[in-house]
């Protein structure tokens, strides 16, 4: 392996040397404060190292893995989404007495699984990265162990993920089983019109469904988002389904793969995946209390409205769902990044546990504005409204599916986002209704910082895209 | 000594495939529901290795290694759960984890 193959995969390299001098640490000192910086440390690291090789030319590293810039601008977002997650963990663990080192490391190992699947290109190094990615998440979901729905939430979580990988590799044994090749690139078109090949290729969806929680496979999402620490459900709604949906469209666009999603049974089993998501997800999310169910219900949704993108054939088309998938996949993690944050810093405030109802941010607008500020911000963009970054994603969505000729997927976009208002508003109406409250909130200038640039961020890229994130996407 | 199709070698894998997963979705005991996972994921690993066998190649006894590793990494994390679920309920009936419930 040459030189420039080894700096290519730098970022991983330094999430895992991350992990492993994580372990040292603790085993030298245990201190939640040095742990804490370290870690923020390295993903800053790697932060910088992956922004400065985006844009090199696309190599393989060996045959399990293929770094472009695709990937390493997904593994950005990730990196993006763990620093986040981490800043919030210093916030949340601070109230408790043990010394959790354990927790971030676990997180590190998450974000290094996520690293494996955005980069993989073979069966093997994506089914090595999505249980690397799910086995920590079952740690984290489960850690604070003294809490009431701990053991709940992470049995659920395992059983779970422990039978979505199975679907996914009794899948991917009958795809060997036809094409006799585990790599994407070796796909062979011609034993696309096979029983067998497709059954197999179905019950790989169905695993990655599971990850992704799309509708038939949702009955988890609910539950253990609820149940979870709040930053391990920030972990669980991006950087876990960003790094699953991208590495299910780095092989959807491979040739191999193209024949066989233009067949009409698959393509009609992959629309119908998507709608029922779309709709299901925003129905389910109406009439409910717990904000983070409700986040939960309509990441379900997302999913469904992202799952356009893999549908579309033409090889021109591709090259816009490639940024399609990344600028939406962003404007999606800015917002959870905004709305999550909140809620991490009321529980502290307020000493709720875990269940946050919508009745705990009533009236903040009139105690809290500039934390009001951004939830609003982050919630129109979520409903995709003009001026945010949700919209720009949105835009792309339906530029996608309208050119393509989608129009069921189309529709399905349209209502489901007219029913996600009826419980976006409701969301947003909280925050104004007058409520006389006497208790203290902190606003440090530390938190002041974290909220304006998550603002300006989710505003620049909503009314600025050219400018801020399409130097990154122009691969 | 005649080869044994690729069709038999599937469909054994899928019946066990099922059996397993009847056993997820039956069984009130958590100790079970693993043990299920387990066959499951072994179902995968015959049909992996069938398939190898085919294709002549190592390719499919390679990924059975990374199953039974995957396996032994998820059954630690499971079992570790079922200590904490027996000392804080005293039973492993999976019902007893069902609080979390929606509107």
């Amino acid at each position: 392996m040459s030189l420039n193959t080894w700096l290519l995969l730098t970022p991983q390299l330094l999430v895992a040397l991350g992990v492993v001098c994580c372990l040292l640490l603790i085993s030298w000192q245990r201190s939640q404060q040095i742990i804490a910086w370290f870690t923020l440390m390295v993903l800053l690291v790697t932060i910088v190292a992956t922004v400065s090789l985006v844009g090199q030319p696309a190599v393989h590293v060996t045959e399990l893995l293929y770094v472009d810039s695709f990937s390493l601008v997904a593994f950005l977002w990730v990196l993006l989404a763990g620093f986040a997650a981490v800043y919030m963990s210093k916030a949340y663990l601070h109230s408790h007495l043990e010394v959790h080192d354990e927790f971030y490391l676990l997180l590190l190992l998450t974000v290094l699984g996520a690293g494996v699947l955005v980069a993989s290109d073979h069966f093997a190094s994506l089914f090595l990265g999505f249980e690397l990615l799910s086995i920590s998440l079952v740690g984290l979901t489960g850690y604070f162990r003294h809490q009431r729905h701990a053991i709940e939430v992470s049995f659920k979580y395992l059983i779970l993920s422990a039978s979505a990988s199975s679907f996914m590799l009794l899948g991917i044994a009958f795809l060997y089983s036809q094409t006799g090749s585990l790599s994407f690139v070796q796909m062979q078109a011609e034993s696309a019109d096979n029983m067998i090949a497709q059954i197999g290729f179905l019950l790989f969806i169905a695993g990655i469904g599971f990850k992704l929680s799309l509708v038939p496979f949702h009955f988890w999402t609910p539950d253990v988002y609820q149940g979870s620490p709040t930053p391990v459900t920030f972990v669980l709604a991006t950087i876990s389904k960003s790094a699953m949906f991208i590495a299910l469209a780095k092989c959807f666009y491979v040739e191999g793969f193209q024949t066989l999603i233009a067949l009409p049974s698959i393509h009609h089993a992959l629309s119908a995946l998507a709608i029922i998501s779309m709709i299901v997800g925003n129905c389910l999310a109406l009439g409910q209390n717990n904000i983070k169910r409700i986040l939960a219900f309509s990441s379900i949704a997302h999913m469904g409205y992202l799952m356009i993108v893999l549908l579309v054939h033409q090889q021109q088309a591709i090259l816009l769902a490639r940024q399609a998938v990344l600028f939406y996949l962003f404007a999606y993690l800015i917002a959870n990044i905004a709305i999550f944050g909140v809620l991490v810093l009321i529980e502290r405030e307020r000493n709720v546990g875990n269940n946050i109802e919508l009745s705990h941010w009533k009236g903040m607008f009139w105690y809290s504005p500039i934390k009001a500020l951004v939830l609003i911000v982050a919630l129109l963009s979520l409903i995709g409204i003009p001026l945010t970054a949700g919209f720009i994603g949105k835009f792309y969505l339906i530029i996608l599916a309208a050119n393509n000729a989608l129009w069921p997927l189309l529709i399905a976009l349209i209502v489901g986002s007219g029913i996600a208002l009826g419980y976006y508003l409701p969301m947003i109406f909280q925050l104004f209704k007058k409520e006389v409250v006497t208790m203290s909130h902190m606003t440090t200038w530390r938190i002041r910082l974290w909220i304006s640039v998550i603002f300006l961020l989710s505003i620049g890229v909503g009314i600025l895209p050219d400018m801020i994130i399409t130097p990154l996407l122009n691969f | 000594m005649t080869a044994i199709p690729l069709e038999h070698i599937l469909i054994l894998a899928s019946i066990l495939f099922l059996i397993g997963f009847v056993g997820v979705i039956v069984r009130k005991n958590a100790l079970f529901i693993l043990m299920s996972l387990e066959v499951m994921l072994n179902a995968t690993g015959v049909a992996f290795i069938g398939a190898g066998s085919v294709w002549q190649q190592a390719d499919g006894q390679v990924m059975f290694m990374l199953i039974l590793t995957l396996a032994a990494a998820e059954v630690a994390v499971g079992l570790a759960l079922l200590i904490r679920m027996k000392h804080q309920y005293r039973s492993l009936d999976i019902d007893v984890l069902s609080d979390l419930k929606g509107q």
